[in-house]
């Protein structure tokens, strides 16, 4: 019982990490229709900014606000020097796809040049270890978790009480009709680009915080991750992305107490499968 | 088929297509006066294991210098070639190829860790390129390739030196956390029969997916079971990311680590010491590691040659501390492999590999009457003068075995708060036999 306690807590710090980049991966496909395979790469570039500020002497926390800045940059310049050039050439959305992927690559080993790939780590306390019921976590751990919260609760705000939000949700739905209704749909998604960008690289500083050591491929196999969140959650759906990133970070550390332990990420997709075959549109259905 | 399994048919079914195209085109019969001759470097200097090929550049570099400064091979100038494997057979195979293709003065290559050996071994051997290898595979033992050679011990006897460190620190509960690549992986199954006939106990066995970013649950169940030791190798971030999330678990408290080899280099220290702090790694790390020397001319001539291309920043090199190097197995042995081969060209007048490869063996494990050297310099000199000579470098004399392996003896080591390697004891053959099911 004590390690069934003690995965789902790990868990949770998982998801928490997971959520915030499974919402910003399903919020930027939604609007944009852009299936950005670089977004896990945007996020490595997010993690290096902020150590960067960190080796010159700021703090983590100061470096996540350069992170976010940097991941919004590096995303709007994405969508404006090479997918909006495809889209208006009328590229497929698969092939959208295979050049994020090409995207993810460049950005991934420019950072590997860059860096030296080795792996590195930020000069930061993890604080005191916090015991409750059968979690062992230090602070560091909780206050991801609760930055978590907070971001699933603005983006709950934004979407729902926000004339910004409300526009992204009628872009997504249907970008024709939204424009006939007056909305700036470029706008919306230039805009989106830059929110889910500084997202990406939120998501990036905290990983790289929960990880410890990362390189420049630390986060490949997370976008394995983001993307099983976002399927099992129903893809463009940001609530389905946050009940994903949770089940499929619980699940993954509990599959790794009680089965071989390299086989968690499997657990995860054998999951993603069955819910997928059983209700195709994921857990909250169709895109917002 | 797992993914694993489809890059290893198809890294096969590569390798088979390469040597058939390569038996075609024949093989390398010496090059031209003057020209420059490469010794590639064949590693991962990408991937979970991406410190492995760097070390052994650091290496390659100082020996090519040192020999370039005692006036090269015959006339022909050295110079190193990286050549990144990504730890992946599938990468390997077409690295491997590219190179052969685009290098008509490859010499010698180095490296071919356990990660891509079995894949690119029977090609180089096809192409007749000598290569001298860090693959602990056990298949090497009795598999012949008369191109390959190895100063390293097979993976087995490093886990019968890991259960001997165990049991002589008095370590009766034992943990095994071992990646899940394929040179992790072969120490497994050794480690754990020499664990039951050491009459210590196994009370955690955990695979760890170095693509993984936290084991946080994985640590969970290592601390869970209360063991006095963890025999360990997961190379890139894994390793230092479990002792941290370990630490935590364990109430700040750090569970002793035995480790391999592989985890003595500037790299895992960095990453370890920064995972737990440089006080606490130094106090409750052991590793294994093959003897090799801490003074006398052999190691000076070697760290000489180290040294010279400290800062020079070749691909990949490692922060840390630099002495580390002069520890690394990577680094000594293949010091002494590419050595041998520059003196064994050198003794053969001539830089057809028909020609001089059987000096390999002759000038590593000496014949009567031979000169020990411990330089190439010394060596040239020796050569020059008409004497027969027998290399003995930082890595201590070979005896070459009928497949060209050299396993030397063990040693246990220990870091300091620095990250220099100390030496803490020797493990002897009657130790090792003890434990050998």
């Amino acid at each position: 019982v004590s390690l069934l306690v003690e995965s789902v807590g790990f868990g949770l710090i998982t998801a928490a990490v997971l959520s915030i980049a499974a919402v910003g991966f399903t919020l930027q496909f939604a609007v944009t229709n852009v299936l950005n395979l670089a977004f896990a790469a945007v996020m490595t570039g997010g993690a290096f900014i902020t150590y960067a500020v960190n080796q010159a002497g700021g703090s983590v926390w100061l470096g996540v606000l350069a992170a976010m800045a940097a991941g919004a940059a590096i995303s709007v310049l994405l969508n404006y020097l090479v997918y909006a050039p495809f889209q208006a050439r009328g590229a497929a959305p698969i092939t959208l796809v295979i050049v994020s992927l090409g995207m993810a690559l460049i950005i991934e080993f420019g950072i590997g040049a860059w860096t030296g790939g080795i792996g590195v780590s930020y000069t930061m306390s993890q604080g005191s270890t916090v015991r409750l019921g059968g979690l062992v976590l230090t602070t560091v751990q909780l206050l991801i978790m609760a930055i978590s919260v907070v971001v699933m609760a603005s983006v709950h705000g934004l979407l729902r009480y926000t004339k910004l939000g409300k526009a992204m949700r009628a872009t997504a739905a249907n970008r024709m009709l939204a424009r006939n209704c007056g909305i700036r749909a470029s706008r919306v998604i230039g805009l989106t680009w830059a929110l889910t960008g500084a997202l990406s690289g939120l998501a990036g500083t905290v990983f790289a915080i929960d990880v410890g050591t990362f390189t420049s491929t630390s986060t490949d196999i997370f976008l394995i991750l983001i993307l099983a969140a976002v399927f099992l959650g129903g893809p463009g759906n940001a609530y389905g992305a946050m009940l994903g990133g949770v089940v499929i970070g619980v699940a993954t550390e509990v599959s790794a107490a009680y089965l071989q332990a390299d086989y968690k990420y499997v657990i995860a997709f054998v999951i993603l499968l069955a819910m997928l075959a059983v209700r195709p549109s994921g857990l909250l259905g169709a895109r917002a | 088929m797992s993914g694993a399994g489809v890059r290893r048919v198809l890294a096969a079914a590569s390798a088979l297509a390469l040597a058939a195209v390569l038996a075609a085109c024949g093989s390398s019969s010496g090059s031209g006066s003057g020209s420059t001759l490469i010794f590639a470097d064949v590693a991962p200097f990408s991937g979970v294991d991406a410190a492995l090929g760097p070390i052994y550049l650091v290496s390659c570099t100082g020996t090519t210098q040192a020999i370039n400064k005692a006036g090269g091979i015959l006339g022909h100038k050295v110079a190193c070639k990286p050549v990144d494997t990504r730890g992946e057979p599938a990468d390997a195979v077409p690295a491997v190829g590219s190179l052969l293709s685009t290098t008509p003065n490859l010499a010698l290559v180095i490296g071919c860790t356990s990660d891509e050996a079995a894949s690119v071994v029977p090609v180089l051997n096809q192409h007749k390129t000598v290569m001298f290898c860090m693959t602990g595979q056990s298949e090497f033992d009795h598999v012949k390739f008369p191109y390959f050679y190895r100063l390293v011990p097979p993976d087995l006897a490093e886990s019968y030196a890991m259960t001997v460190i165990a049991k002589d620190l008095g370590y009766q509960r034992i943990a095994l956390a071992f990646g899940n690549d394929i040179g992790s992986q072969t120490f497994v199954q050794p480690a754990v029969a020499a664990i039951a006939k050491a009459g210590l106990k196994l009370v955690a066995n955990e695979t760890l997916d170095e693509h993984a970013t936290t084991f946080r649950t994985e640590a969970a169940k290592i601390v869970a079971a209360h063991p006095d030791a963890i025999m360990t190798e997961a190379l890139g971030n894994a390793d230092p990311t479990l002792f941290a999330e370990i630490k935590q678990l364990n109430g700040g408290h750090m569970i002793p680590i035995v480790g391999t080899s592989a985890l003595i280099s500037p790299a895992f220290y960095a990453a370890a010491a920064k995972a737990i702090g440089a006080a606490t790694f130094s106090k409750i790390f052991h590793a294994d590691n093959l003897v090799t020397a801490t003074s006398g001319p052999a190691y000076n001539a070697f760290t000489s040659a180290l040294l010279a291309v400290k800062n020079s920043h070749l691909p990949g090199e490692q922060t840390g501390n630099f002495s580390t190097y002069f520890s690394a197995p990577g680094a000594v042995h293949l010091y002494d492999g590419m050595t041998l081969a520059a003196l064994a060209m050198v003794a053969a007048h001539s830089t057809d590999v028909a020609k001089w490869k059987p000096w390999i063996v002759s000038i590593g494990d000496g014949v009567p009457g031979a000169v020990v050297v411990n330089s190439f310099a010394q060596g040239v000199a020796e050569l020059r003068a008409g004497k027969k000579i027998r290399y003995v470098g930082p890595g201590g004399p070979t005896v070459f075995d009928a497949f060209h392996d050299s396993p030397g003896i063990f040693q246990i080591d220990t870091y300091s708060a620095t990250g220099t390697v100390v030496v803490a004891g020797n493990i002897s053959a009657a130790q090792l036999r003890s434990v050998i099911p």
